[in-house]
């Protein structure tokens, strides 16, 4: 009686400091703007499956930790109904423990109790004595936290053999007052994730980077102040569990610069508690920090939690633009946008010569497929116009139909991501009119970034037609391509293509069929790293730290191969500077104009007399 | 400070012109058009000269209806409030024209500082600003490059010929013409555009009482020719030659 009346007490002592940490942070997400959404059911349910049930995104990241995270976190769930037996019995409420089924699930937790003990010593050591740089400074915490669940384990198993005795009741109280003692530490603690997590992965938008469009009937205008964080913003702070993936695996900070997108996180969480609720986001963070992101997404994609970084920093770089506040180089190329309708504020006779020159025809849907949506470097870089008109070839000989827009205006990709919103709306409602206008049903780009800001940035307009990637295509359309050869060549994925587009496939296999050997670099395939140019940075003069472009570089450098092989504009001009820079003889070339030039030079080396070679075969 | 910028909405660069029926104008009708570039670089020169001196910035521009478009632009950008001097005929009107009707809409104003763009990118006849200064019967400079405010009076940087400069004294009040790229521009912010829709444009009916004085006969395109030369003597003397007259009549080098 007087153990339950103890028990109970601390029940309500611990698990007090648990709900009013809780509530107090609940009641900063529920104050917190916007709504928390919850569209897209069976995506949600689906990332929640593998990532939050299987562990798939801890797991993928570094294996060995995540598996011994999964163990933890499989165990801690399998011993809910363990526990809850163990707190109704000792609150004299009702007592399972001593029916058979009690005993067979007892039983059954064994191997989880084995599981965690296992992953947690394995995580404590590598968190004390590896002491990974991501995690940052030892926190003495965690160690008590890891000490605590290891116990937890220990008395579960002791629990095994001592059955009576003052041992035993010693054993039983530990392990109560071990839940409780952790529960009161939770909400204060990186550990919050236990409870926040579920929640955060399932409203993480199933889109990466998806950033909502401001809207102007409400005055919107970005994140100016803390104040201005949506809930889903706040509810991240809070859930960030500090394992520092993002910070790994962003290219600003592998580079030196200040950038750190779990620090950006955690002065959230430090300035939300304190209750700083007017103060300048861009004040919250470190100078200039909200400039150096590429956009490339490795934070978001790479994070086990479900924060979503791109709508943060975008969202507090609309709050600096709407105020005239870009960086003086953005605001040159704002009004190259406005003036001219392209990046580089260039006027459209220079597209239209390229458009002559290159045979290209006027969009009709009565005889064109698809529309070839050329973008500013299509229609204004002569170097990625030669990657074009490879291209062209390659479609042409294989009979794919497809014109040009009379004129074009930037998609407003960089207006997006540099958080100049009302450009990018002016200019995406333009061009979905054209669009509308002309009829068109398929949209073909050689531009990831195009293809990221048609096909996803303009959903939102209700703009929702097919819009491919030239290598998707060319890949598809290319089956009998079988040529022969050895060449070893680097790839570099481009972030828009393969991270946001999930196109790692296609490249390569272009690349086999057309007689390449592909060397991977180090962070290839969905998780490359970035070239340096995404979200504005391409206009960028002085890079804090290294170069973007140059580490990437040296990256594919590494490889040994001869040639680097891209597959967009900024990639190649940002790799094509780093080439130069380091006055290398590695050449940089695109793949459509890598795959051309095979298919020519395996035309030139043996054709029987008269006999066009199979791979410029149109096929029937 | 109170300064007034004079824009004028002209065909956008990228738009293909085509010549009207009687040769007098372009067909205009489908035109896209656009703020006048040299104008944008004025009304920039008025708001960091605002932003230094304080005061305000006021737009003023005589044009159809469709000027509202750049009245609002000017707006977003910064200007605190504009005058839309009503006038379908102005938009392909002479200098003289123009200025008439502007000096009439901002006489009542007392401008301390009138800028205009150098010249328009479609009539480039120079002339507006200098116009507008005497029918406003203040002095002017022309072809600016840098300006300063230096108690009641102004220190500006003309552009001469051949690389030149000279630096001139003037009186305020005064009127500048302003060359194009001498500052950065700067973009329009949401917040701006959002601030433009509550400022006040005053809507001036143009009297009427200047009429051009000038008539287009001939509107035409230029046409491409080929000349080809042939320049006599021996190598030596050839050569002379040709650097003489790549100088002097091609102006291809100094």
């Amino acid at each position: 009686m007087l153990s339950a009346l103890v028990l109970a007490l601390l029940v309500v002592l611990f698990g007090g400091l648990f709900v009013v940490q809780l509530s107090r942070r609940l009641l900063l997400v529920g104050r917190a703007k916007g709504t928390l959404r919850t569209d897209h059911v069976p995506a949600r349910v689906s990332r929640f499956l593998r990532e939050v049930v299987f562990q798939s995104e801890v797991i993928a990241g570094k294996p060995a930790v995540g598996l011994a995270h999964a163990l933890v976190f499989w165990g801690f769930v399998a011993f809910v109904g363990y526990s809850g037996c163990q707190f109704l019995k000792g609150l004299g409420v009702v007592d399972l423990t001593g029916t058979s089924s009690f005993h067979y699930y007892a039983l059954a937790l064994a191997p989880f109790a084995l599981g965690v003990l296992g992953g947690i010593i394995f995580l404590v050591i590598r968190r004390v004595v590896f002491r990974p740089e991501a995690l940052g400074p030892l926190s003495g915490e965690s160690v008590l936290i890891g000490v605590f669940i290891a116990t937890l384990m220990i008395t579960f198993l002791l629990d095994f053999r001592l059955t009576e005795g003052p041992a035993a009741a010693v054993n039983w109280w530990l392990h109560l007052i071990i839940i409780l003692v952790f529960l009161a530490l939770i909400p204060g603690s990186k550990h919050f994730h236990l409870v926040l997590s579920p929640a955060t992965v399932f409203l993480k938008s199933p889109v990466l980077g998806e950033v909502r469009n401001l809207d102007f009937e409400k005055e919107e205008v970005g994140l100016e102040t803390l104040a201005d964080l949506e809930k889903k913003q706040v509810l991240d702070a809070f859930t960030c569990v500090e394992c520092g993936r993002c910070q790994m695996n962003c290219p600003a900070y592998a580079t030196g610069k200040r950038l750190n997108p779990k620090k950006m996180i955690l002065q959230n969480e430090d300035a939300l508690l304190i209750g700083r609720m007017d103060a300048k986001l861009v004040e919250v963070y470190d100078p200039g920090v909200l400039w150096q992101c590429t956009t490339c997404g490795a934070c978001e994609q790479q994070c086990p939690v479900g924060v979503e970084h791109l709508p943060l920093i975008l969202g507090a770089r609309r709050g600096l633009v709407s105020n005239g506040e870009a960086p003086d180089a953005l605001g040159a190329m704002y009004n190259h946008l406005e003036r001219r309708g392209n990046i580089w504020g260039l006027t459209s006779d220079v597209r239209q010569k390229f458009v002559t020159s290159a045979g290209l025809e006027t969009f009709d849907p009565e005889r064109h497929e698809y529309l070839m949506w050329l973008g500013c470097a299509g229609s204004y870089e002569a170097d990625f116009q030669k990657a074009l008109r490879s291209l062209f070839e390659i479609l042409r000989a294989r009979q794919v139909t497809f014109g040009v827009l009379a004129k074009e205006r930037c998609t407003g990709d960089l207006a997006k991501r540099t958080g100049n919103e009302y450009l990018f709306q002016e200019l995406a409602t333009a061009n979905i009119a054209d669009f509308q206008a002309a009829g068109v049903k398929k949209i073909l780009t050689a531009c990831p970034h195009c293809l990221k800001t048609l096909s996803e940035d303009y959903k939102p307009f209700g703009f929702d037609v097919e819009v491919q990637h030239s290598v998707v295509l060319v890949s598809k359309i290319a089956g009998d391509l079988r040529l022969p050869g050895a060449e070893a060549v680097a790839l570099h994925d481009p972030c828009y293509l393969a991270r946001y587009a999930g196109h790692t496939k296609e490249p390569r296999d272009l690349l086999a069929r057309a007689g390449a050997v592909v060397k991977e670099p180090e962070r290839s395939g969905d998780n490359p790293f970035c070239c340096g140019a995404g979200g504005g940075l391409l206009f960028e003069e002085h890079e804090e730290g290294t170069r973007i472009s140059q580490r990437r570089f040296e990256q594919l450098q590494a490889t040994g191969a001869g040639t680097i092989v891209t597959a967009c504009p900024f990639c190649s001009i940002m790799l094509k500077g780093a080439q130069a820079s380091a006055n290398a003889i590695t050449q940089v070339v695109d793949l459509m104009t890598f795959v051309d030039g095979r298919i020519k030079s395996a035309a030139a080396a043996a054709p029987p007399p008269g006999a066009r070679p199979a791979s410029l075969q149109p096929v029937p | 400070m109170k300064i007034a910028v004079c824009i004028k909405q002209v065909p956008a660069r990228d738009w293909q012109p085509r010549v009207n029926e009687s040769r007098t104008w372009v067909r205009d009708e489908d035109a896209a058009f656009e703020m006048n570039e040299p104008d944008a670089y004025a009304l920039e020169e008025g708001l960091r000269l605002k932003g230094r001196h304080g005061g305000e910035v006021v737009v003023c521009s005589a044009g159809p209806s469709r000027v509202s478009h750049v009245i609002r632009e000017a707006l977003a950008r910064g200007a605190d409030r504009a005058i839309h001097v009503e006038s379908d005929g102005a938009a392909s009107a002479d200098a003289f024209e123009v200025a008439g009707a502007l000096a009439e809409a901002m006489s009542g104003e007392s401008f301390d500082l009138v800028l205009t763009g150098l010249q328009s990118d479609d009539q480039g006849f120079a002339q507006t600003g200098v116009v507008l200064a005497e029918r406003l019967g203040v002095p002017h400079a022309t072809i600016i490059m840098e300006v300063k405010v230096d108690g009641g009076a102004l220190r500006v940087k003309r552009e001469l010929e051949g690389g030149w400069f000279q630096w001139v004294a003037m009186p305020l009040p005064a009127l500048l013409t302003i060359q194009s790229g001498i500052n950065q521009l700067r973009y329009a912010t949401l917040k701006g555009i959002m601030a433009a829709k509550k400022k006040d444009i005053r809507k001036v009916a143009a009297s009427g009482a200047h009429r051009s004085r000038q008539r287009i006969v001939n509107l035409y395109a230029p046409k491409k020719t080929k000349q080809t030369q042939l320049i006599g003597g021996t190598p030596a003397e050839a050569a002379r030659e040709l650097v003489k007259r790549l100088r002097d009549e091609a102006r291809a080098i100094d």
